[in-house]
């Protein structure tokens, strides 16, 4: 693991003592090679888990995460080229710096094998994160998103401190791949019923589940195209992540626990997709349709068989290339108009037509379209929603058909139609916006062709 | 790297053309074969004047139009060496590299489940795939039967002697 931690912490000196018109360019091709070294990972040859120490490890679910942070990185660097480009130097080192650090957490989070790491490096995920949204971001909410986001995930996972040392104190140990073989049934009684709300809360939030969600607009919505790109992409995965691991300590509770949490998933997933049918405010739609993809993740971590887990590993990896990539277009558009609302800027497809293209794959992907891993995901999903409960599958149709929905909504109110009279003098696409909507594409059409590595662990 | 339907000429032509207003003919020309005139422009080389009232949606001023200075630009930077490189490095790094290399390793990875046990979780499914594909061409090939009776050779099975 350190053949990707070290290089990462040394991404910082990089961007501080690169010449000035170097910083973007080091960082950049150092962060692409660090993604090619996490692909390493990728190879799990059993069931088991490679070790790396006594404090990392990967597995077949963790493995494609971590691929996905890092693929993530140079992608940001690149999204974020144009609007810093008038900021300070120092700044720009220094947001720089701020994802790289996130990055770093990232990683470690996703590799951490004792929980009580993991938690920590969860809750310092935070920061970087906070301090991108309230310092960078564009509109004056920034700042009441910044709180929402902060208190709602510190809210959550307080509790699952107090679970996790209860259960060190209870067990000896927290290191995830010990406590697998020691865990004991939890008994029905009050307090282990609070045991698991409070283990699962912190993720819950963070996935984040419909009533819990309101965090998760603003923090979209104010966030700048890195911020959002890395929220979408992989801060919401934390939160699978952890139900994933989680949900091994806590059986057989989790048979009826789940009950209140599969509801409010189903129906929220439902009404988050007709939100998105609403929204006037492009990010926010997108920030919504995450919602709702995550919403599909949560039933699926909950079921707990292993055609939901396969699907929910699946999707998590295709919703987050997927949402990274809708928000990398929706900040092509504000970057030329300077506004988030969908109507100012229609008919592209006139103007800009490589991005339509781009536009067109990123909505078919986004609506499940077969055989992309997207479907793969959803289909699991709603193939063991099915076989829980057999009345799942309306609500899961519904789900499928108004995601299609708000999908075609946005492609054809951002590309199709004449072109409003005053979007004439836009500038024509950049290559490196080109190349950023190919490098989240292309990975998302290879793994459509080679799906097995980002089924997790129960492929 | 063209953009689309815009190439890299019309792309000049369009930034020349938001920026300096339309080429102009600089004399006067009329065909002698239908009634084309080409005159020069009553609005030549004139901008499109500055709109009294400025509205939101109008092209803010701050906005710095990269391709003026440089009309062959990537995107990435004012100067056009760094635009240039940096082009380069995400083209070389990104897709070159990594998703070719990437793509390479990952299609060569092992079989992906449970390489130590075969039968029980469904591991080693391809190899044993390939493995009953080539055996059963290299036995129709020799006359051999497909399959036999016995699952070992009954000749190197060495049983204990009978004791009375």
């Amino acid at each position: 693991m350190l053949k990707i931690i070290i290089p990462t912490i040394m991404l910082i000196p990089l961007t501080w003592m690169s010449k000035p018109n170097m910083i973007w360019i080091n960082t950049t091709t150092y962060g692409l090679l660090i993604s090619l070294i996490s692909l390493f990972y990728l190879n799990q040859p059993n069931d088991n888990t490679l070790n790396s120490s006594l404090m990392f490890f990967s597995d077949s679910l963790s493995a494609p995460l971590l691929a996905l942070t890092t693929w993530l990185l140079p992608l940001m660097l690149m999204a974020s080229q144009h609007h810093l480009s008038k900021e300070p130097l120092t700044r720009k080192k220094l947001y720089i710096s701020m994802l790289i650090l996130l990055q770093l957490f990232l990683i470690m989070t996703f590799t951490a094998s004792e929980l009580i790491f993991f938690y920590i490096l969860f809750e310092a995920t935070l920061i970087p994160t906070l301090i991108i949204i309230t310092r960078w971001g564009n509109q004056t909410e920034r700042l009441n998103a910044g709180l929402y986001f902060l208190f709602y995930t510190l809210m959550g996972s307080l509790p699952l401190l107090v679970a996790l040392l209860y259960i060190h104190n209870f067990m000896g140990s927290l290191n995830f791949l010990m406590i697998q073989y020691w865990i004991q049934p939890l008994p029905n009684s009050w307090s282990n019923i609070f045991l698991w709300l409070a283990c699962m809360m912190a993720f819950m939030v963070k996935m984040p589940l419909y009533g819990l969600h309101l965090w998760l607009p603003k923090a979209h919505v104010e966030a700048p195209i890195a911020g959002s790109m890395v929220l979408a992409a992989v801060l919401l995965k934390l939160g699978g992540y952890g139900m994933m691991r989680i949900t091994t300590l806590l059986n057989p509770l989790t048979n009826f626990m789940a009950y209140p949490f599969m509801m409010l998933s189903l129906w929220g997933m439902i009404m988050t997709s007709s939100i998105c049918l609403r929204q006037t405010d492009l990010k926010s739609l997108i920030a919504y349709s995450s919602v709702s993809h995550m919403a599909l993740v949560i039933v699926a971590v909950l079921i707990q068989t292993p055609w939901s887990y396969m699907g929910a590993t699946a999707l998590m990896i295709a919703h987050g290339l997927t949402s990274s990539m809708l928000f990398c277009l929706a900040n092509s558009n504000y970057e030329r108009i300077h506004s988030r609302t969908m109507i100012l800027a229609r008919g592209l497809q006139t103007l800009l037509p490589l991005m339509a293209a781009w536009w067109l794959l990123a909505s078919l992907t986004n609506l499940a379209l077969p055989p992309t891993i997207n479907l793969i995901g959803e289909l699991f999903v709603v193939m063991s929603s099915f076989s829980w409960s057999n009345i799942t599958i309306i609500l899961m149709g519904i789900n499928i058909t108004i995601t299609a929905l708000y999908s075609l909504y946005m492609l054809i109110t951002t590309q199709r139609g004449k072109y409003s009279h005053h979007i004439k003098n836009i500038k024509p696409s950049f290559t490196r916006e080109n190349a950023l909507m190919t490098l989240h594409l292309l990975p998302l059409l290879l793994l459509s062709l080679n799906p097995k590595i980002i089924l997790g662990p129960l492929y | 790297m063209a953009a689309g339907l815009l190439g890299l000429g019309a792309r000049r032509l369009l930034a020349v053309a938001a920026t300096r207003g339309l080429p102009v003919a600089h004399v006067r020309w009329e065909s002698s074969s239908s009634r084309a005139v080409i005159a020069p422009s009553a609005v030549a080389g004139k901008r499109t004047p500055e709109p009294t009232v400025r509205w939101q949606e109008d092209p803010d001023p701050e906005d710095e139009n990269l391709y003026e200075k440089n009309p062959d630009s990537h995107g990435y930077d004012k100067d056009p060496v760094v635009d240039l490189w940096n082009m380069r490095v995400v083209f070389f790094f990104g897709f070159s590299i990594v998703l070719v290399f990437g793509s390479t390793f990952v299609a060569y990875l092992p079989d992906y489940r449970c390489m130590g046990c075969p039968r029980e979780w469904n591991g080693m499914q391809e190899w044993a795939r390939r493995e009953a594909e080539r055996l059963v061409k290299y036995r129709e090939a020799n006359g051999l039967p497909i399959m036999e009776s016995n699952c070992f050779d009954p000749s190197k099975i060495q049983l204990p002697e009978d004791e009375d």
